[in-house]
């Protein structure tokens, strides 16, 4: 986490005086950026950089869906199944998903490139089913599409 | 102050407090789990829920809101008993127990638990689901004290606001969400550390979080608490030591389990330590249940009490320059029967009994004193401290030292002074004394002691002493008089 | 036409977020205004006379919220932008984040003056991607123009803004709860009293508003809070954007007049269901608001009172319309997992309630439910109605509640039958990529 210290010490100066403790999820979010997943040294490091109690860390990760505590595939395919996304194909799109990857939910290929999970709603309903690659949304997820997606990943 | 209603009865409460506390304060009770007088308010369980209405409003179109959290307004209705109220009752009851294992039958709370006593105040009813529970981990150990039951958990959070609020170790808290939160220690070990632990054990309103040490020994209406003092340092908070009740006394069983510590709670006390105690206090069995001497000995040969009586007289009548080591463990009554009898005939010096003991923590800014003796203060008030140059206290010609108390070391002593050495333990130097008198411990008497900012405490007695074991404060007087009788 | 328009008033293009493209469309010339000419109080005053309602979900009265605030009591105040957008169905903030980024600065901006706020922050969800892309790219222009910093526009007037990222949390969505996230920790919401105005971020008056809230916040100082009233109905002033999806043959995000009739809205503007076919019911404001039925829609008008009226209410504008054909059973099943999943599990009515509903519909869905299971549906979501910290609670209830009082003998054919009535349909036959 040390070579991120000069970016964090920009962020914290951007925080009103006696406002440090809102330095843990930026900073969690960029430690997983670089990362890939926060690790169990990261915690105590930056607990002490803020500094929070480490114990408020703890609870941060385990409560927001986003953060990670193990590495996971090269590319995090979350599928939508929420309202309308379901009414739109989302189960279909996660089946193909499945079937083409040869997973469940929440599982990893063997070969590391994928992981495949559910979401809750994106707020991309109007696009649905949508399907979250890594940090970007993929809208209008038919079969076909979902196919282009897999192939352009698989470079 | 501001007037309002509870249960139509007119109340003055002071400003700025909630329903919560001004009901408390003038006798009304609404339950809780969450809500503690001395933590932050998070009004998580819901269980206080309340009936109110405004000035003026219609009786029954009021609403309810948790009182915990609630300011007094003047002139509001407060109804803690109404029939909305109850039935508002039964179903935040139906929701703490939905999940719980109801696992009473081998939980150690099972008497003292404020969710049995609330399931048979307010509610009664099994639950109407029909779902399989949501498992936990059922034996987690939170630490090497304490093993926390995350089924019987209601969430309350009252262990993780104490280390946040209290001990300031930060040391727990809530994992993941919804049903499948979980207290957890942090994963540095650090409540591990935390000198105050114990006390999440008795704010837990269920049997969530239990003692290791605790843990199956006994069902809590086998015990009684007796009020008493720790001796741990010169704070002195008051505590309760738990212990078989005489009726629960029964012959099958070892009698050493008749006659011990079961456990130590704190014993609520505004001018000392409120409602808490640190660790070493609930450990009181370790410091009290350590071999006893229960017999007089001169230079290590068994004798009766009268003979070791007569001896201890003849030698203190006969010395020419004899000084007294008092013991700081001494209460305010065997220090003034000491001091009656005795303190005028020999120099004497307050010696101490404890030093900490290494690993131990020294101070804090919460009730951890530096002494780690419980009558310092009452003692010194009296005599002046042994000084560090320990030779410095003995003139040359010392032919008698009277040793009261542990803690000190003989091959300290001028080689050629006798010794009368009054103890409590089953230790060597008892062998080496001219004259060996076992006396009691706190535990076997009623007492005082005086606290390092002057404040008085009493000590009940919880047990009997043996046989053959006297009480200083009687054995003083007799040490100078032949006429006093001592009985043991 | 959904009426007359306040916030998509240009086209969208490939340049129309940027800030010259902003500035040409007459863009911080409010700003301008506000500060030069306007006292805080004044700015106050006109939010308060245009009645302007929260487009969060709790519609409360955005001028009563800001008046609230203490001006000159020497304690630092905030602003947050709520973009937090997690309500199923809702994505028309996003189009504000995405399109008119400048708009929510300049409003930010203008409240900021008017709420003696220093630093301002916008709560933007963790997972949007692009609109957070945007609205960042707009505060570096923002601040590079000198609309953010010290001595603003030459006044007197400074403002700092962080976007913050949540991280994968629905109940930060919650005012409370969003703020508490700011704080760096759990999203946990807090019991009023009290009150965020009083003690929000950092135990510091603080003021909340929605994002589309906010962004109106430029056209009322404009105009002046009077002439935006004249748009919209008597109560419910101005406009919503609404995020229209599901069985709908032209999904997206609209503005509508307040007053403008629900079933035109539908059937004509949005090109009514997909595929031609019938409808069965709406979400009309997120699923936390109740259901209406196609008979129901046919006499409402998009405003607050029409739809209270009906047994609902606007919410956060989400709206989802449902074919028939679709299994109402399954439906409120991806509800109760999802408010399941959310539930922040502080208070005992939700974070019991939240799981038994969703296992005692997931029984009922597996062909193992009892009839008695629907009425313990209704007692769990009344048990969570007033009763918890927050409002989801609540939400959860209605979601529950509104779906069971007009679709129960779906679930007593499910019960009884131990199957779908509807063959467990949540897609109707175009549906399925139709996007192709």
């Amino acid at each position: 986490m040390k070579h991120l210290i000069p970016e964090f010490d920009a962020m914290r100066r951007r925080y009103p005086p006696g406002a440090e403790s809102s330095l843990v999820l930026p900073c969690l979010r960029r430690i997983q950026e670089d990362r890939g997943y926060v690790a169990d040294s990261d915690i105590a490091e930056l607990a002490a950089y803020i500094p929070v109690p480490r114990i408020q860390v703890e609870e941060v990760l385990a409560h927001y869906t986003q953060y990670r505590r193990a590495p996971i595939g090269r590319w995090h395919l979350q599928v939508c199944h929420n309202l309308s996304c379901s009414m739109r194909g989302a189960e279909g799109a996660l089946g193909h998903l499945q079937r083409k990857l040869g997973t469940e939910p929440g599982q990893t290929t063997a070969d590391g490139r994928f992981t495949l999970s559910t979401a809750e709603c994106l707020g991309s309903c109007g696009t649905a089913p949508v399907v979250m690659v890594n940090d970007a949304y993929h809208e209008n997820m038919s079969p076909a599409r979902i196919d282009a997606l897999l192939q352009e990943l698989a470079k | 102050m501001v007037e309002f209603f509870i249960n139509d009865q007119p109340v003055q409460a002071e400003d700025n407090q909630t329903v919560m506390q001004a009901a408390r304060a003038h006798g009304f009770f609404i339950p809780y789990f969450c809500w503690h007088p001395q933590l932050s308010v998070p009004g998580n369980c819901r269980i206080c829920m309340v009936e109110v209405t405004n000035e003026g409003q219609a009786a029954g179109s009021g609403w309810l809101d948790i009182a915990c959290n609630m300011p007094i307004t003047r002139g509001m209705r407060v109804l803690t008993d109404s029939e909305r109220v109850r039935a508002r009752r039964k179903e935040t009851l139906q929701f703490i127990t939905l999940n719980h294992p109801v696992d009473c039958g081998i939980c150690d709370k099972a008497g003292e638990c404020t969710l049995q006593d609330y399931h048979y105040e307010y509610n009664g009813s099994p639950s109407i689901s029909r779902d399989a529970k949501v498992h936990a981990t059922k034996h987690f150990p939170l630490s090497e004290r304490i093993v926390l039951d995350n089924e019987r958990c209601i969430m309350c959070t009252r262990c993780v606001r104490f280390t946040r609020e209290v001990s300031r170790s930060d040391a727990l808290g809530v994992v993941n969400r919804g049903d499948h939160s979980l207290i957890r220690p942090v994963e540095d070990g650090r409540f591990e550390q935390d000198a105050y632990s114990d006390n999440v054990i008795d704010i837990c309103p269920v049997g969530a979080l239990l003692s290791t040490r605790f843990l199956h020994k006994a069902r809590v209406w086998y015990l009684e608490p007796t009020a008493s003092v720790c001796p741990g340092c010169e704070r002195g908070c008051t505590v309760n030591i738990w212990h078989r009740k005489n009726e629960w006394k029964l012959k099958a069983l070892d009698a050493k389990q008749n006659a011990r510590i079961d456990r130590v709670t704190p014993l609520e006390n505004a001018a000392v330590n409120g409602p808490w105690i640190c660790n070493k206090g609930r450990d009181l069995a370790q410091i009290f249940e350590r071999a006893r001497a229960d017999q007089c000995l001169l230079k290590g040969r068994p004798v009766d009490l009268q003979t070791a009586i007569a001896s201890a007289r003849a030698l203190i009548a006969a010395a020419r320059r004899p000084v007294a080591l008092v013991s700081n463990w001494g209460s305010n009554e065997e220090l003034a029967a000491y001091r009656q009898a005795l303190g005028e005939r020999f120099t004497s010096f307050v010696k101490t009994d404890w030093q900490p003991v290494s690993g131990e923590p020294l101070e804090d800014d919460l009730l951890i004193r530096p002494d780690k003796n419980p009558n310092t203060a009452a003692a010194r008030a009296l005599f002046p401290p042994l000084p560090a140059d320990v030779g410095s206290a003995f003139p040359a010609d010392t032919d008698l030292v009277l040793v009261w108390g542990e803690g000190f070391s003989f091959a300290q002593l001028p080689p050629r002074a006798r010794i009368i050495y009054l103890n409590s333990w089953l230790q060597p130097e008892n062998g080496h004394a001219d004259v060996f008198l076992p006396i009691s411990v706190m535990t076997e008497r009623r007492g005082h002691y005086t606290n390092f900012e002057g404040t008085v405490s009493a000590f009940e007695p919880c047990f009997a002493s043996a046989p053959g074991v006297a009480h200083a404060q009687d054995l003083f007087a007799a040490l100078v008089t032949r006429a006093v009788a001592v009985s043991t | 036409m959904t009426g007359r328009k306040l916030i998509m008033t240009f086209p969208v293009t490939e340049t129309s977020h940027l800030l010259a493209d902003y500035q040409a469309r007459g863009g911080y010339q409010t700003l301008a205004k506000a500060l030069r000419e306007m006292r805080p109080e004044e700015i106050t005053k006109e939010v308060v006379a245009s009645g302007i309602l929260g487009h969060g979900g709790a519609a409360f009265p955005a001028g009563r919220k800001w008046g609230v605030i203490k001006l000159n009591d020497e304690q630092p105040h905030f602003l947050c932008a709520n973009a937090d957008e997690g309500e199923p169905g809702t994505f028309k903030d996003r189009w504000i984040l995405e399109n008119a980024p400048h708009l929510l600065l300049e409003s930010m901006l203008i409240a900021a003056y008017a709420l003696q706020v220093r630093n301002a922050f916008v709560y933007i969800r963790g997972e949007f991607d692009l609109p957070y892309r945007r609205l960042a790219a707009a505060v570096e222009e923002a601040y590079a123009a000198g609309y953010f910093g010290e001595r603003i526009l030459g006044t007197d007037f400074a403002c700092d803004i962080v976007i913050y990222r949540g991280a994968g949390s629905y109940v930060c969505g919650e005012a409370s709860a969003l703020i508490t996230s700011i704080e760096g920790r759990k999203g946990y919401p807090r019991n009023r009293p009290p009150r965020l105005t009083v003690r929000g971020l950092y135990q510091r008056p603080t003021v909340i508003n929605n994002v589309e809230t906010l962004a109106n916040v430029t056209a009322i100082v404009a105009r002046g809070g009077e002439a935006f009233r004249t748009v919209g109905t008597a109560k419910s002033p101005g406009t919503q954007l609404v995020s229209i999806s599901g069985h709908v043959q032209r999904p997206g995000v609209y503005e509508v007049e307040y007053g403008y009739p629900l079933a035109k809205f539908i059937y004509e503007d949005c090109g009514g269901v997909l595929g031609g076919g019938k409808l069965k019911c709406i979400v009309p404001g997120g699923i936390s608001t109740k259901v209406l039925t196609a008979a129901e829609i046919e006499t409402v008008t998009y405003d607050h009172v029409s739809l209270t009226a009906a047994g609902s209410g606007v919410g956060s504008g989400g709206m989802v319309v449902i074919a028939e054909g679709t299994c109402m059973v399954r439906l409120l099943q991806i509800l109760l997992r999802f408010y399941h999943h959310e539930s922040c599990g502080q208070c005992t009515p939700c974070r019991e309630g939240m799981g038994w509903m969703h296992r005692i519909i997931d029984r009922i869905v597996a062909g193992e439910g009892r009839m008695d299971d629907i009425d313990q549906l209704v007692r769990i979501s009344k048990a969570n109605d007033g009763t918890t910290i927050c409002g989801m609670g609540d939400a959860a209830g209605y979601a529950t509640l509104g779906i069971i009082a007009k679709y129960r003998d779906e679930f007593e054919y499910y019960i009884e039958y131990k199957r779908s009535r509807l063959d467990g349909r949540l897609e109707v036959p175009q549906a399925e990529f139709a996007h192709g």
